[in-house]
């Protein structure tokens, strides 16, 4: 007769390893299933194999017709801030906006080493966007719901951005992508996810063509253009728990993009915006950002770009923004000119 | 640190396999280091706070024994340095704000004075906890502890430490002080426990949380895509308190901790009183213990006894946030109770017909959505808007894309309701089964086994893309 208390512990250990099995058969649910297998990732540090947007090459070829005098990478931070046309007026040369709304540091290295670089452009000035920490955070902006617009400027494999993030990544996070990578959890992902996304749209109507029309305008209702104004406010910030550039430089992108772009003999600008202001004067910054930006400029132009700090400019003030850190739609030609004022000697 | 973490299960899975292999006072003692890292982990500085309101009571009860002719004064410190703490870290801006507009409302020009101030995580909690202790020796019901080491894992206890279940000190104090010994059995159901609660909070609450999320981002909601708004949110609240608490009392488990059970199925309840014997029962008991019933309960009359609902219910709504949407949460509730009993509807019949119990539960569950409602919404301009919105003369988009999201949130919870419809059904069964205790056959455990399996494959693949945090982390 076993006892109560062995029969307990083969009854936990039957558990644990049932519960650890089990998800062994998705892989057999994805063969079921019949979807084509996935291409691997080209960031095998974060995610297992899984649908990816094709790499959009037309850019190379835009760029290489349009020869822009200067090239804008970034965020809606630059995109509310930058009017190409008031800067191309102002210079006297095209302008290339390569603006990606909730993008981070990953997305402009790809941008310039998969874009600009190919299309073998001279522009005067590449300028970068970024706020606070975003140049040594590569994880910002690359959750799952940011990857696809990376995949719009990664190409097949991007081993030097793998491995700056399983630097980042630390060993957990290796484990999780293994997990994912072994189980086919993503590949399932993929077929039942907009399975079920588009479940409740069959039981409310037959017509497929009817419940795609009903999707795209649903996302359209609830869309940014029908947000309150700071839940559409841009405001969150990388994840940089004390700020520390030394630790985070290496682990992230922003030496491959100095590297790439004096290779490619390219002046990089790198241009800190400044976060919404109070009413009284620039945003309060902390003594460690203070010292982690002071670190970060003494690094950029160590490596032959240029650094522009746009927090204090008196020019800059809360009028000029509309929701969290975006500037107004109307400020955009204000601000275009002053920083064509302060960066005068780049722009002759 | 968070549970839906794999630092939390590396954590956790390096901690337990340390306790056991310890006699019990270095297990107390790794419980005590374990909890404080897991709470200092992001803020360091957060464990002077819990590290000086335990020193605290601990020095107020030890002086109430003492001294019995100063009872009341330790007993005041204890209450003043925890309320004080949740008061200036919680409610500080919140009453600054309020005294600058009301004095500019006077003509008097003030700047309001704010301060950049850091809600410290599950203070509410472990404050609540710890008066809970001074005020029990104060009535005699507990005698002080002589051991710093074990009050302060009482207090600080991680897998409760942020979110609750808060537990009293006359239940939770008795089981660190005894003795433990690994119960395979209880590590088990505690297993089980986790998973439920990894699947509530990241396949459920995550998933309807972005729903809610986008609707109450809206500028202009209408009428049906409001209501599926509040619904998700409803579905939202529920799965991820109840996750945190799952997984906090299955982590106990494996610690050889029981925690008292904080929800039990509160949807299906059949009346507002019957909702708060469901709902967060450790907070609702708490406020019943030392706040209500000092009040006065239930004694005098109708007038005192509505009085003291609505006291009650207004710093439990206060309780949760320096909102005043929190606080007309807590108001509607308070009056859904009122009328409700004044109406001699609010213990409903043990076995009511069941015709009756459906349209009730509906009828519980729509004035629940309106708290929510109030509860998820901080602007009370927008509260107003909301509640005046008709269901008339709405878009056709607008009426399909409340009900799509109604559906969609519907379809993720169908697991929550399908357990709570099959637990009430079988309510008197599990009570016995409970009683008895007896190890499940091994088709059960099999099945057991590969439901948990389930469970995990649908965090692998369902889990939201987007990583929400507890809610009851802000409070």
């Amino acid at each position: 007769m076993v006892s109560p208390r062995v029969r307990a512990a083969a009854g936990l250990f039957t558990l644990i390893a049932l519960t650890l099995c089990t998800p062994a058969l998705v892989p057999a649910l994805n063969r079921l299933h019949a979807t084509k297998p996935f291409p691997p990732t080209y960031l095998p540090a974060l995610e297992g194999p899984r649908e990816r947007e094709r790499f959009e090459a037309t850019r190379v070829a835009d760029l290489a017709r349009l020869k822009p005098g200067y090239v804008v990478i970034g965020d809606s931070m630059a995109g509310t801030r930058i009017d190409e046309h008031r800067l191309s007026e102002l210079s006297g040369t095209p302008v290339a906006p390569l603006l990606q709304p909730g993008s981070g540091s990953a997305f402009w290295y790809l941008a310039l080493k998969n874009w600009v670089i190919p299309s073998g452009i001279k522009p005067r000035v590449v300028f970068i966007f970024f706020r606070d920490a975003n140049l040594t955070d590569v994880l910002f902006r690359l959750d799952q719901q940011f990857r696809w617009s990376l995949d719009l400027a990664a190409l097949d494999r991007e081993d030097e951005l793998n491995a700056v993030i399983a630097r980042r990544v630390g060993p957990l996070q290796r484990v999780h992508a293994l997990v994912g990578r072994t189980t086919g959890a993503e590949e399932a992902r993929q077929w039942i996810e907009p399975a079920l996304v588009r479940l409740p749209a069959e039981w409310m109507l037959r017509s497929r063509r009817r419940r795609t029309e009903l999707l795209d305008a649903m996302n359209a209702r609830l869309g940014l253009g029908h947000l309150r104004t700071m839940e559409a406010a841009d405001i969150q910030i990388g994840d940089a728990p004390g700020f520390d550039f030394a630790r985070d430089v290496d682990r992230s992108a922003l030496p491959l993009l100095l590297r790439d772009a004096r290779r490619a003999g390219l002046t990089l600008c790198l241009v800190r915006v400044q976060r919404r202001p109070t009413a009284h004067g620039p945003p309060p910054q902390s003594p460690a950002l203070a010292a982690y930006v002071g670190a970060l400029r003494d690094y950029v132009t160590a490596r032959g770009a240029i650094f522009h700090d746009d927090t204090g400019d008196p020019a800059l003030t809360l009028d000029l923004y509309a929701d969290g850190d975006h500037l107004a739609r109307h400020a955009r030609r204000r601000y275009t000119d002053n920083l064509f004022d302060r960066l005068k000697p780049h722009f002759q | 640190m968070i549970f839906h973490s794999l630092d939390f299960i590396a954590f956790f899975v390096g901690v337990t396999a340390l306790y056991w292999s310890l006699t019990h006072r270095w297990q107390n003692v790794l419980l005590l280091v374990a909890s404080y890292a897991f709470y200092g982990y992001v803020h360091v500085w957060f464990l002077l706070l819990i590290g000086a309101s335990t020193v605290v009571d601990y020095c107020a009860a030890r002086g109430m024994e003492a001294w019995p002719r100063f009872r009341r004064s330790f007993l005041a410190l204890s209450i003043v340095s925890n309320v004080g703490l949740l008061g200036f870290f919680k409610y500080f801006n919140f009453f600054a704000e309020n005294v600058a507009v009301a004095l500019n409302g006077l003509g008097l020009a003030v700047s309001e004075p704010t301060l950049r101030i850091l809600l410290p995580v599950g203070i509410s909690f472990y404050t609540f906890q710890a008066m809970s202790y001074t005020i029990d020796v104060y009535k005699g019901e507990l005698h002080a502890r002589r051991s710093l080491l074990d009050l302060a894992v009482f207090i600080a206890f991680f897998p409760h430490l942020v979110a609750g279940p808060i537990q009293r000190a006359s239940y939770l104090l008795p089981q660190v002080e005894a003795r433990r010994r690994f119960d395979p059995e209880r590590a088990r159901s505690g297993f089980v426990l986790i998973c439920w609660g990894f699947v509530k909070k990241l396949v459920i609450a995550d998933n309807v949380g972005v729903i809610a999320n986008k609707v109450f981002a809206l500028a202009d909601p209408t009428f049906y895509i409001l209501w599926a708004g509040v619904f998700a949110f409803a579905i939202q609240i529920y799965a991820d308190f109840s996750a945190y608490t799952d997984i906090a009392r299955g982590t106990s488990r494996w610690l050889g901790f029981e925690l008292t059970q904080n929800f039990d199925h509160p949807y299906l309840a059949r009346s507002p009183a019957d909702f708060w014997r469901r709902w967060n029962i450790s907070l609702s008991s708490w406020f019943r213990d030392y706040v209500y019933i000092p009040l006065g309960g239930s004694r005098g009359g109708q007038v005192t006894w509505a009085r003291n609902v609505l006291v009650t219910f207004l710093l439990s709504g206060f309780w949760h946030g320096a909102s005043w949407n929190y606080v007309l949460w807590g108001f509607y509730h308070g009056v859904l109770l009122i009328v409700t009993r004044a109406r001699g509807s609010a213990r409903p019949a043990a076995r009511p017909a069941a015709w009756r119990t459906v349209p009730q539960i509906a009828g519980v569950f729509a004035l629940t959505l309106v708290g929510w409602l109030l509860f998820r919404e901080t602007e009370l301009g927008a509260i107003v808007r909301d509640l005046q919105l008709s269901p008339f003369g709405v878009s056709e988009l607008d009426r399909q894309t409340g009900v799509y999201l109604f559906l969609l949130a519907f379809l993720y919870s169908i697991p929550l309701w399908v357990q709570s419809v099959w637990v009430e059904l079988n309510r008197d069964e599990r009570r016995a089964v409970e009683a008895d205790r007896p190890l499940p056959a091994w088709p059960a455990l099999a099945l057991q086994g590969v439901a948990c399996g389930v469970a995990f494959a649908a965090i692998l693949v369902l889990r939201s893309r987007t990583s929400l945090d507890f809610i009851y982390f802000q409070f």
